[in-house]
């Protein structure tokens, strides 16, 4: 009853930890059971290993966290070979995510992911905004979603490709509309929302790159309307993330149209909630879509 | 860390004692089933059921023993501030214990700790530890505040052999920094050589490694940062290494050789 379908791939419930936030998984050993989750979307992949965005990381704000971690990753040999085939082996299941900064990395980045065992659904980052080139800056383009989208569909055989958009423009729903025309299996919506701050003892920005992401409750509303306003224009399943963080706030997003919900920023704080979110399920079944 | 002895509990807290204008001692209630820790290691406290302050807060272990959880807890902002105010009786989601790397203890040699504010929260849980083990010899703490009200020497001159204090306004001890009475405690012949351990404000690591380390076999630093997960996945909290590495503190430390970090680069 609760096995959710992306493309021909089946989750054993629609409940998954958000990329960034889960690593690349096995990290919450002891303090979230992966096992009785639909998925985990892992830290985004890029062909090669990145180190991320120097000085500050993290600032909390009003229900909120900005981050710059910058797509800090091990890069695509390691996960292949290290990260992705440990997830398997504790009986978790991946959801890929891949990053590219420009298109020739993805491309080696699609052919090194192809038919491997364990990459059964990908997830497009096509819309980090801690990057100098590729994720947002891609994603913020309907023709290069749709393009990215496409390659992706054609090089992956039968695994599932999940687009994920970045809120971040005037209109998500355009950029839905090309993920699904090219091919998108799904859809998950959002990404981080751009924000900053400053440290006002220092006179500067708290960021090296000063934009950063904000994620958590105060981005719940905006998630909410991108998956209410997408799920009205797309026949593939969305996915709702963003600032979910009460069993409450996963059935909202179920009833504005989602299909599946991914937990991110909630699990640094209330590590039993994407399991407590399973538990209601289970018990009282899927909240219907609002018409 | 997988399959890391750890998890999330719910623990009561059993005593608060203020210790110093800013400082409280909280003691939890150790809960069923919470793993043995070592020292350098944390645990990560949800000061609030809601979503202010919405990140857990780390705080270094200062003992772990008698079915008791003990944390050295200054008032910085509004998550310190809820912790500290908190009543007896309170619970609280605590994780832990968390931290990949611990404090090496010093083999044959003497121990040297130096302690800036809170940093001294794990310096005692390795005294401690060690001495409850039989792994310690001559122990000197120096530790360093702001004025004589936040020194908080007098918590644990029982678990070294020789406690220093410094403060920079004068009033109690030696007037300067930590790091300078450090030096001066070198200069007089009272400290000579060992393993240093050190816990405080990234400038006073930084100054006891340009300045002192060379003086002793190895300098161990247990580093603070803030954090999200706590456990390595998020990578907010990492610390550049020497050579362009980044570390996570929460996980690939929070204890490091402190000649590996690039203090060039870190701003703590």
């Amino acid at each position: 009853m609760m096995q959710t379908f992306i493309g021909g791939a089946s989750l054993r419930n629609p409940v998954l930890l958000a990329s960034g936030p889960a690593g690349y998984g096995l990290e919450y050993e002891g303090l979230v059971d992966l096992r009785r989750l639909g998925g985990v979307v892992t830290k985004t992949i890029t062909l090669e290993p990145r180190a991320g965005n120097p000085g500050r990381r993290l600032q909390e704000t009003g229900g909120g966290l900005l981050n710059s971690i910058g797509l800090e990753n091990v890069g695509a040999a390691v996960f292949f070979s290290e990260k992705l085939p440990a997830l398997l082996e504790a009986g978790i299941m991946p959801v890929v995510s891949l990053g590219a900064e420009d298109w020739d990395d993805y491309l080696r980045l699609l052919d090194a992911a192809a038919g491997r065992e364990g990459v059964d659904v990908v997830e497009l980052n096509l819309s980090c905004p801690n990057v100098e080139r590729g994720g947002m800056a891609i994603g913020t383009d309907p023709e290069l979603v749709a393009l990215y989208v496409r390659h992706a569909k054609e090089t992956l055989g039968d695994a599932a490709v999940i687009a994920k958009l970045t809120p971040n423009v005037s209109d998500i729903t355009t950029l839905a509309l090309a993920a699904e025309q090219a091919g998108a299996d799904a859809i998950t919506a959002i990404n981080t929302v751009v924000g900053m701050d400053i440290d006002v003892e220092q006179r500067r920005p708290v960021f090296r790159r000063v934009r950063a992401g904000l994620s958590g409750p105060a981005i719940m509303p905006i998630a909410l309307d991108a998956v209410w306003r997408i799920s009205r224009v797309v026949d593939i399943p969305v996915i709702g993330s963003g600032g979910i963080s009460s069993v409450r706030d996963a059935m909202k997003f179920f009833m504005a149209g989602a299909r599946a919900v991914q937990v991110g920023t909630a699990v640094f704080y209330d590590p039993a909630l994407p399991e407590a979110i399973v538990d209601a399920l289970e018990r009282d079944g899927l909240p219907g879509s609002l018409p | 860390m997988s399959g890391a002895a750890r998890g999330t509990f719910r623990a009561r807290i059993v005593r608060s004692v203020r210790v110093s204008p800013s400082t409280r001692i909280v003691v939890f209630e150790r809960p069923n089933g919470f793993p043995e820790a070592l020292p350098g290691q944390f645990v990560s406290v949800r000061v609030s059921e809601g979503i202010a302050p919405l990140l857990r807060r780390p705080y270094s272990i200062m003992d772990l023993a008698a079915g008791e959880i003990e944390l050295l807890v200054k008032v910085v902002g509004h998550g310190s501030a809820l912790l500290a105010g908190a009543s007896t009786g309170t619970v609280m989601e605590i994780a832990g214990p968390l931290g990949g790397t611990t404090f090496p203890d010093p083999g044959k040699e003497p121990a040297v700790f130096v302690a800036g504010g809170t940093g001294l929260a794990p310096m005692i849980f390795a005294a401690r530890s060690w001495k409850r083990r039989r792994l310690l010899g001559p122990a000197a703490l120096v530790s360093g505040a702001a004025c004589g009200d936040e020194l908080l020497t007098t918590l644990c001159e029982a678990d070294f052999s020789s406690v220093h204090g410094a403060t920079i306004d004068g009033s109690c001890g030696f007037e300067g920094d930590a790091v300078e009475l450090l030096e001066s405690l070198i200069g007089a012949g009272k400290i000579s050589g060992g393993v240093l351990y050190s816990c405080g404000p990234a400038g006073m690591v930084r100054a006891l490694q340009q300045r002192v380390a060379g003086s002793f076999t190895g300098h161990w630093t247990s580093l603070e940062a803030v954090m999200a997960c706590g456990v390595g996945a998020c990578r907010g909290c990492t610390v550049p290494l020497r050579g362009g590495a980044l570390k996570a503190v929460c996980s690939d430390g929070t204890v490091f050789d402190a000649g590996a970090i690039d203090w060039e680069a870190w701003e703590g």
